[in-house]
């Protein structure tokens, strides 16, 4: 079977210049380290990571803007490296913040224009632009220029843009980056009725929102520090975890040496500390229900109150901090969100 | 104004240009850029005089023209200087409204950039006369220059140039990525109606009238006169150096006058229209 | 559902998005209208300057045709410089590169578009400069050789796009530095090419050097085909600057050709092709 992505040992490695060696940089970053996909057509695949995972890495490689440095990818069955000429008839990508096309020209003219490069005829051209901008809700500004458009305009004409050329794979880099709710829902909404109608077409998102992820994907893979650590669907990923017991405990304040004493709890397979305002959460993923015992005895040894205690579902966020022992906000060296 | 949010605004800016104009090569192909220019410019009109003077390089007219060209340098870096470095922060970088926001002064954080430029232009000079001197025999002799007259048209002349610029820093903030060209283009104007490398004499008298109510025309004249005495054209003949300098205060202090008004407007227009921080990409 | 597309290859794509890329340049400067005045009225006050210059020397009169000769072509070159040999580094900055890349047509339609569209805008301003001269500057161009001069104009165009397209290339793996070297290729060059004198004047060994911009032999050819006393002031006869024209269009468009699919690879295998800001 011919799969719609495909890579094997895929591996990427940025050696520094000059210029950087004398600022002090590291020698040698690996992006990318043995990655391994099958993709089949009429996936919708999501990659989810934190910044600086490899995820913008590992699709410019996909869509032959940068050359692998080990092993090999295939994209609607031809290498990127040896047929780029071949694969690019066949994708088109969007990234999220994206600044293409030219302030001057309007929504309707730099659509045209990126189609013509994809060799759509005008009339074909224009008549894919209504339909799209309609999909997207900006029918009423294809006459507005590009540099009029706020933040969320602009990137649904780059969404359509994706879209124009009718390609067989769609790369989407975090596309509802900086966008709000409200066109983060219509962008979501367009990328599955897009996959829906038509079974041979294949879309590779990537994003570090957990929640778009899991809303929208057939198959998630978990990817940090270049290295891919689980792939499978999200039910499948998450019913790893469903023999584990995920509690939260909500306390006042407490520091870091207190979440590590409750790590240390015979039972406790990952416990992860948030501050939040006036109070603190861990959240704990045991091996078994009864260990939760073996955790508020710890508390109360320390003195710890007990303000609340939750036990939920298992998210990706969880999968996640089971994979590489944080959450995906820790890594990224921000706040976590509440 | 607060002195110390004057000067954090000064220092920051000038640091921040000289960043901008330098580090994007090692220091000897940064020499090379920051001299080749100018004394091209300079070679373009010694060429030119040569072609039409069979080679008479002994007149003062020479003179005049040589130390023109030569000068004219800094109206180029200083003035186009602080009006690029709008366009570059909102085009280039998309800095500029960061900037803007930030607690300093806008005007002189504009003029501060221009500092990188003016130092580059000063060695461009100094080397563009030292060639005068080595291949074209210019008669600059340290113990004949005319010091005090020198320093005082260079301690006015270099503000006054600033605030040309930032005149036309708030002219540009009007345009779209076209006025990249704008501070070579007014340079280019202002270099036929100056006196820069012609006397104005020879201009329609609209133009010359034009010429003689633009201050560089007479810190062109006060410092040619100060480095080499009186040149070849005739135009200010009977107007000691004295006159020219209460002349060209005068008119440094109308210009700044009108360039405070005429920025505080462009730049109210800027935030009306959403202009400070608008892209082309064109 | 939406029906699939039937798409365009080949020659076909390579016309497409020549034209589709060339719509911004035109479009674009017919929409600010400020251009006119900053491209065209602005500069011609500059060349008025380098007119009155010979005016004030006494210079023979041919001298001043030269220059708004040399104006009128220098107006090509800035457009190949800013607008063609920075334009890649431009379009990486902004994004546009990557889509650029990834797109089915070839870099050179890209190009090309580029190229038509600048000569659209140059044209303008050269035609005005030319305009300008001969009401200001009672300048009087000969058109006894009209053919001659077409395909002179024809050659120099085409090589300086070539040469542009070239440096579009060569500029594609740099940084900030583009810029300044474009910048760097203004003055020197027109010092080289003789744009406001007589090449010759230089000395036979750097005009022959300089010939290798195109510049420099089509603006020589040009004021001899058009200017009374050009043939005098020339640096070789016509036929023989039209044979290295049509040399140096050979070179620089299968260089341009050859160095973008280099450029293209180098910068894909060194992850040059996004954003720099180095």
């Amino acid at each position: 079977m011919q799969f719609a992505v495909e890579t094997e040992h895929l591996g990427r490695v940025y050696r520094p210049k000059r210029a950087s060696k004398d600022r002090g940089d590291a020698a040698v970053r690996v992006a990318l380290d043995d990655v391994n996909l099958q993709l089949p057509r009429g996936e919708l695949f999501g990659l989810l990571g934190p910044n600086g995972a490899g995820k913008t890495t590992l699709i410019k490689i996909l869509t032959t803007l940068l050359s692998p440095s080990t092993g090999s990818a295939r994209v609607a069955g031809y290498d990127v490296a040896r047929e780029p000429e071949r694969v690019r008839p066949r994708i088109n990508m969007v990234s999220g913040g994206e600044a293409s096309g030219y302030g001057l020209l309007t929504v309707r003219e730099n659509l045209w224009m990126f189609g013509q490069f994809y060799g759509l005829s005008s009339a074909d051209t224009n008549g894919r632009i209504t339909e799209l901008v309609d999909v997207v809700n900006m029918s009423d500004r294809l006459n507005t220029k590009s540099y009029e458009l706020s933040t969320g305009l602009r990137q649904k004409m780059n969404i359509v843009r994706g879209y124009l050329s009718d390609p067989d794979v769609v790369f989407l880099d975090e596309p509802t980056l900086g966008l709000d709710v409200a066109a983060s829902r219509d962008v979501r909404g367009f990328i599955r009725r897009w996959m829906d109608e038509d079974p041979g077409r294949t879309t590779v998102l990537t994003t570090h929102y957990m929640a778009e992820a899991d809303d929208l994907c057939d198959r998630v893979a978990i990817i940090n520090g270049g290295r891919l650590l689980a792939c499978d669907s999200p039910s499948a990923l998450k019913r790893r975890l469903r023999q584990d017991a995920i509690f939260e405990i909500e306390t006042p304040p407490i520091d870091a040496t207190m979440a590590g004493h409750v790590s240390l709890v015979a039972g406790v397979r990952k416990a992860a500390h948030r501050d939040g305002d006036g109070f603190a959460t861990l959240e704990l993923i045991l091996e078994a229900e009864h260990v939760i015992g073996e955790v508020l005895a710890c508390l109360q040894r320390q003195n710890v109150q007990l303000v609340k205690l939750t036990k939920r579902e298992p998210t990706l966020e969880d999968v996640f901090v089971d994979l590489v022992g944080r959450r995906m906000a820790e890594v990224e060296g921000v706040a976590p969100s509440q | 104004m607060n002195a110390g949010r004057a000067w954090r605004s000064l220092r920051a800016a000038a640091w921040l240009g000289w960043q901008i104009e330098s580090n994007w090569t090692d220091p000897f192909l940064f020499t090379v850029y920051s001299v080749a220019k100018p004394v091209a410019a300079a070679a373009i009109l010694v060429v030119m005089y040569a072609v039409a003077t069979r080679g008479d390089f002994s007149s003062p007219t020479f003179a005049y023209i040589y130390l023109g060209s030569a000068l004219y340098v800094y109206v180029g870096a200083v003035m186009t200087g602080v009006a690029f470095a709008v366009i570059d922060d909102r085009e280039r970088y998309r800095m500029l409204r960061y900037v803007y926001v930030a607690p300093i002064d806008f005007r002189l954080y504009l003029i501060g950039r221009a500092v990188g430029r003016f130092a580059a232009a000063t060695a461009s000079v100094l080397i563009t006369l030292a060639a005068g001197i080595v291949f074209f025999h210019l008669d600059i002799h340290p113990g004949a220059i005319d010091w005090p007259v020198l320093v005082l048209a260079m301690a006015i002349g270099m503000p006054m140039l600033a605030l040309l610029g930032l005149g036309l820093g708030g002219v540009v903030m009007q345009f779209a990525q076209q006025s990249w060209s704008v501070g070579d283009a007014v340079a280019g104007t202002l270099f036929l109606i100056s006196g820069a490398v012609f006397p104005l004499d020879i201009l329609p008298a609209p133009l010359r009238a034009c010429g003689f109510v633009l201050p560089i025309t007479y810190w062109l004249e006060l410092v040619r006169r100060a480095l080499v005495g009186r040149t070849g054209f005739q135009t200010f003949a009977t107007v000691g150096s004295g006159k020219l300098l209460v002349i060209f205060s005068g008119l440094t202090c109308l210009l700044a006058v009108a360039v405070v008004a005429s920025f505080r407007w462009c730049e109210q227009r800027a935030r009306e229209r959403g202009l400070l921080d608008r892209t082309t990409n064109y | 559902m939406l029906p699939r597309l039937s798409k365009a290859t080949g020659w076909q794509l390579f016309v497409r998005a020549t034209l589709a890329r060339m719509y911004p340049r035109v479009i674009g400067a017919n929409r600010e209208r400020t251009w006119v005045f900053f491209e065209v009225l602005l500069p011609c006050l500059s060349l008025t300057a380098y007119v009155l210059v010979y005016r004030s020397l006494h210079a023979p009169p041919a001298l001043v045709s030269f220059v708004v000769v040399g104006g009128a072509m220098g107006a090509f070159w800035a457009n190949v410089m800013w607008a063609m040999a920075n334009q890649l580094y431009w379009e990486k900055e902004t994004g546009n590169l990557a889509l650029y890349i990834i797109a089915p047509m070839s870099m050179m339609a890209v190009l090309l578009g580029m190229a038509l569209g600048g000569m659209f805008n140059a044209a303008t301003r050269a035609l005005a400069i030319v305009v300008v001269g001969a009401l200001l500057f009672d300048v009087r161009f000969s058109t006894a050789h009209l053919p001659m001069l077409v395909l002179t104009c024809v050659l120099t165009m085409t090589a300086l796009y070539g040469m542009g397209m070239l440096f579009a290339s060569l500029f594609l793996l740099f940084g900030r530095e583009t810029w300044h070297l474009v910048n760097l290729a203004q003055e020197p060059v027109h010092l080289c090419a003789g744009m406001y004198f007589p090449v010759k004047s230089l000395g036979v060994w750097v005009a022959a050097a300089a010939s290798v911009i195109p510049l420099t032999l089509g603006l020589d050819a040009i004021r001899q085909l058009t200017i009374a006393d050009g043939p005098t002031l020339g640096l070789m006869a016509v036929p023989w600057e039209l044979l290295g024209l049509g040399f140096l269009v050979a070179i620089f468009l299968s260089s341009a050709r050859f160095m973008l699919r280099h450029m293209e690879r180098l910068a894909i295998a060194e992850g040059r092709l996004t954003q720099s800001r180095s």
